[in-house]
């Protein structure tokens, strides 16, 4: 006999103990089955899948949303994807049941709950984990009902990925529950928070069990994506042979939180990384924000991560899934090491809802392009002195006002906490990413030492950083160079029926270019033959001046429809930059975005698209468009946002969207009026410049 | 069940009970064998903006019938019908049933393998059997058939495995075209919602037929694309209606104009949504609904124990509602759900 078949027999004789009250005639008429059947394997087993679901089954309810709170009239029950009903399972016997998000949308105060014996009840949302895009439910039990079946979990060290699992859901009837096989296919997804199923997974059981062949629940089955983006993303995995459930074992956890009222978010504790790519990055904090969970326990900016809640730690993932499973209020105990000398530091950190937005505060330096080299990578020439060049200083900004000058080179810098006995944090400057990264961890107002090398001579500056300013100076110096010399070419790339154009200064090849994309109107660009082809070149033309004077590549996309800008345009903007960073190194700290008209909207669009390697967005004629979403900023993620208008267009009403902005940490700010040129390519070539920015 | 299938069914229970262990039992690609020899690929029109031009069906007698979904693969001139040998007949289609959309084949063709439908009257030696009546949610079954055309020549049709998820009424659409049979269908817990599966053959772990795979449809109520099968009960009495040996062919239920909830005395908050919530506005002095207690502000939930999440599903519940059949509706008044008995549904014009 197989070990398949034993695994399945032996859970088979425990479960009648388990169930005795609810599966008794289940479990006979599956005995007397399995008896009836004993030669033929494939039938014992459905015969344990039948068990299995009925064992659970008094536990699924189904759940609908029934009308949505004043506050969301307009919104959820139209723009929701749960439409439908959806499933909710037991987790108390005095009426308490969890759900999803997606069923019961944010906004959406209470529920009908449709219990296993038909009878409908209105069921009120107690709490709510957002980490796990759950909900829990309560519903009133009618005076002298016996309570609700409340299923046995399964624990963590009886999961074998490869068992059998099976999936319940109530969206097709409240009379019979649906049913779905497959197998466990992994353990410890999503960052620690669920386990993945192969069995069919979707809007018709979400909330509903994950079961092992006992009949014990493994988890509860929700749309929870790999990255925890939102509430509802994820439900596109459907049909796909992916499915998510969210352990018990982990639910049952909190429950008396949830039970209290509570709404459990995640987790934060307030560091950025040095590198984007979690898998290869080490965690070396780059930004250790003021006033976070992490500053709080004394970590800085510069410490490396070596350990988390004992676990050693080498990469971000391992750090990610340590904190990823936590939610705020929880506490992570993190030993780093420091300095030179590797000092190791113990520090226990509480992880918080959320931050104030992030203000990126500036010293007003703009250090010399360097070539890039790989975050993590000790830096390439061991000629070059460590340390950050001072290419021009801000007019009027800190740095200014201290006395620094273009030239100088910044080696160390230290904060100067305004309380008595605080230490602040040191860092020896390897490079601009590593200066930011410090100085993004502090914030406008505080008080910072620099050391300076000012040809040859070491130098002490004292200064109090300011905000990043939204506007460009009045007066960037500009780089030299032959306008004429720029190149305009289409940047062709396998599968792009319309490559953008791009006009490329011809200043040194290993000098990072800035790079702005430019949104004119759709279908612009697009003709063929070479008349549009000499059109086309004469309209780039006009942005050779600027792109020289600032060093700045300049990306002339062309829309796919004639009409407008559209979605796809994003993807194949995305793979035009991949071409273009082929070609030239590109500074990443100076790629904008920018659009008059609907082209404006499209650039914040693909900005969003394009995350937080976007640093600047830039809308003429133009406001936010209607589906823009504003993240508050935070370490890493922010970006200048301007508005301008062209002359003769209609100002814009922008006042509204200036606000919003502000409110979220970006720096904003209004162009002066471009006076005349109708094409802006002195304002915003400077301005990509002026975002490198320190 | 003939005294034929009784006497059959009797005999299996006995060689079940008594040879456990015994009797060897088939493994699953001698069932799949033999199944897949009782299906057939079918080659029609289509090909255009979407549409395929093939689908499956299922041999259901030895002298040439094929049963299989109307869709438009059929409206052609010649239909080609491949066995599972290989061998090509042309196919006429001999009758039709519009409710369940399901369509008789026929082939000249003599003694091929066939599955015997639930109440065929003959039965020849060697035919496949179907399962007496319904199974359960959790049964294993096969699923066989044309998929995605890609059998070609005498390649065995395809199949694919999974359990019956659930037996629910069918509540789907193909875009903005309802399907006309409302009765239930069997849920299945794999993809089979894909070109040319339809009109294939749902067998369980033993090889009998338990159903007729069905068309591409979305559920109404969720957007998912469905899996779902036409049980075998159904598939007979379809084939029975569609060849003229049973009741005439009902027409297929056009929809039904929405029913006013205003000839009860209930004015609904109007719809603001596609999905505005079914929140009572006012009730008119007098009429049926001011008798039941129903109030303004009252959430309904339910009519007839059927959830309403929309205005628009209200009226539509209410629709198919026999007119003198009572009504009652299920609210949510301050956090409790009330019920409200409107009495008989009035036939569907407003009282002036």
């Amino acid at each position: 006999m197989s070990e398949r078949r034993a695994c399945l027999v032996r859970p088979w004789r425990r479960a009648p103990v388990a169930f005795v009250g609810r599966v008794v005639a289940a479990a006979i008429l599956a005995l007397a089955r399995l008896a009836a059947t004993a030669a033929e394997p494939d039938l014992d087993e459905e015969a344990a899948f039948q068990a299995a679901a009925a064992a659970v089954a008094p536990s699924v309810v189904r759940v609908e949303v029934a009308g949505v709170s004043e506050a969301g009239l307009s919104g959820p029950a139209e723009a929701s994807p749960a439409a439908g009903p959806s499933t909710g399972l037991v987790v108390g016997a005095d009426g308490w049941i969890v759900a999803t998000s997606f069923a019961v949308p944010k906004d959406v105060t209470q529920a009908v709950v449709t219990l296993p014996g038909g009878g409908r009840r209105v069921a009120r949302v107690a709490g709510r984990d957002l980490a796990r895009g759950l909900v829990l439910l309560a519903v009133d039990l009618p005076e002298g009902t016996s309570g609700l079946a409340v299923p046995e979990a399964a624990p963590r060290d009886s999961w074998r990925v490869g068992q059998w699992t099976l999936v319940l859901g109530r969206a097709w009837s409240a009379v019979e529950p649906s049913v779905g096989v497959g197998i466990l296919s992994a353990t410890n997804r999503a960052w620690g928070k669920a386990v993945q199923t192969d069995a069919s997974v979707s809007p018709a059981n979400y909330g509903g069990p994950l079961v092992d062949i006992a009949g014990r629940v493994i988890g509860v089955l929700a749309p929870l994506p790999a990255e925890t983006a939102g509430m509802t993303s994820g439900t596109e995995l459907y049909d796909s042979g992916i499915g998510f459930a969210v352990p018990l074992e982990d639910i049952l956890r909190v429950l008396p939180r949830l039970q209290a009222g509570e709404t459990l978010a995640p987790g934060i504790l307030g560091i950025g990384y040095a590198s984007r790519d979690p898998f290869t990055a080490v965690p070396l904090i780059a930004t250790c924000r003021a006033g976070s969970p992490a500053a709080k326990a004394g970590l800085r900016s510069g410490d490396r991560i070596v350990e988390a809640d004992g676990r050693p730690i080498t990469r971000v993932a391992q750090l990610r899934h340590v904190l990823a499973p936590k939610y705020a209020g929880d506490a992570v105990d993190l030993v780093v090491e420091r300095g030179e000398g590797g000092e190791r530091v113990a520090a226990r950190a509480e992880l918080v809802a959320s931050l104030p937005p992030w203000r990126r505060p500036v010293l007003g330096i703009v250090p010399r392009r360097t070539a890039a080299r790989p975050a993590g990578a000790a830096p390439a020439a061991p000629a070059a002195p460590a340390g950050v060049v001072v290419d021009w200083v801000w007019p009027d900004g800190p740095a200014a006002a201290a006395g620094v000058v273009a030239g100088d080179r910044v080696t160390m810098i230290r904060h100067r906490p305004a309380g008595a006995g605080e230490e602040g944090g040191t860092l020896e400057v390897a490079d601009a990413a590593a200066l930011g990264g410090f100085v993004g961890g502090l914030e406008a107002g505080d008080s910072c030492e620099l050391v300076l090398d000012r040809a040859g001579t070491p130098a002490t500056v004292t200064l109090t950083l300011g905000k990043q300013p939204a506007l460009p100076p009045a007066n960037v110096p500009p780089r030299e160079g032959d306008p004429e010399a720029a190149t305009i070419e289409r940047l062709e790339a396998a599968e792009i029926a319309k490559p953008a154009w791009v006009v490329t200064p011809a200043t040194q090849p290993e000098t990072p270019l800035g790079v702005l994309v430019y949104c004119g109107p759709p279908g612009a660009g697009a003709g063929k033959g070479a008349a549009a082809d000499e059109a086309a070149r004469l309209a780039a033309g006009r942005w050779k001046a600027a792109a020289t004077r600032y060093g700045v590549a300049v990306v002339l996309p062309v829309s796919a429809d004639a009409e407008r800008w559209g979605r796809e345009d994003i993807q194949t903007l995305a793979r035009s930059l991949d071409g273009l960073r082929l070609r030239r190194p590109l500074d990443p700290t100076r790629i904008a975005f920018a659009g008059s008209g609907p082209g404006g909207a499209f650039a914040w669009l693909a900005a969003e698209g394009l995350g937080p390697a976007v640093r600047g967005v830039a809308l003429l004629d133009a406001v936010l468009p209607r589906q823009a979403t504003v993240e508050p900023t935070e370490p890493g993620r922010s970006r200048a946002v301007v508005f301008g208008s062209l002359p003769g267009a209609a100002v814009g009403r922008v006042d509204a969207d200036v606000r919003r902005l502000d409110a979220a940490g970006y720096p904003v700010g209004i162009l002066p009026e471009l006076i005349g040129d109708a094409l802006p390519a002195e304002t915003l070539c400077s301005w990509v410049e002026a975002l490198g920015v320190l | 069940m003939t005294r034929h299938h009784r006497r059959r069914f009797v005999a299996a229970v006995l060689a079940a009970g008594l040879a456990a262990g015994a009797a060897r039992a088939a493994t699953p690609g001698e069932t799949i064998a033999g199944a897949a020899r009782r299906v057939v690929k079918l080659y029609g029109a289509g090909g255009v903006r979407g549409l395929e031009g093939y689908q499956s069906g299922i041999l259901v007698s030895p002298a040439g019938h094929v049963v299989t979904v109307q869709s438009t693969v059929l409206d052609s001139e010649s239909i080609d019908c491949v066995l599972d040998d290989g061998r090509r007949f042309p196919a006429t289609v001999i009758g039709v049933d519009p409710r369940r959309e399901l369509a008789v084949l026929s082939i000249a063709g003599e003694d091929l393998p066939s599955f015997a439908l639930p109440g065929a009257t003959e039965v020849a030696a060697g035919a496949g059997e179907s399962v007496a009546g319904r199974v359960a949610a959790g049964t294993r079954v096969l699923a066989l058939s044309n998929l995605f055309a890609v059998a070609v020549g005498d390649e065995r049709v395809s199949a694919q495995h999974g359990v019956v998820s659930t037996v629910v009424p069918l509540e789907a659409r193909r875009g903005a075209f309802e399907a006309p049979y409302r009765g239930e269908v069997y849920l299945l817990d794999y993809t089979t919602s894909n070109p040319g599966s339809a009109g294939g053959a749902l067998v369980d772990w033993r090889g009998r037929l338990v159903g007729m795979l069905g068309k591409e449809l979305r559920a109404t109520t969720t957007g998912v694309w469905l899996n779902y099968a036409l049980p075998i009960d159904e598939v007979a009495l379809a084939y029975r209606e569609a060849t003229g040996k049973g009741p005439p062919p009902a027409p297929p239920s056009d929809d039904v104009a929405p029913f006013d909830a205003g000839v009860l005395g209930v004015v609904l908050v109007p719809d603001l949504l596609d999905r505005t919530p079914p929140f009572v506005e006012s009730v008119r002095d007098g009429s049926a609904a001011a008798r039941s207690g129903l109030r303004p502000d009252d959430l309904l939930v339910a009519v007839n124990g059927r959830s309403v999440a929309s205005r628009s599903a209200v009226q539509k519940t209410l629709a198919a509602v026999p007119d003198g059949d009572p009504v009652e509706f299920a609210v949510i008044r301050a956090g409790e759900i009330v019920i409200c008995d409107l009495g008989p549904k009035p036939a569907a014009r407003r009282d002036p």
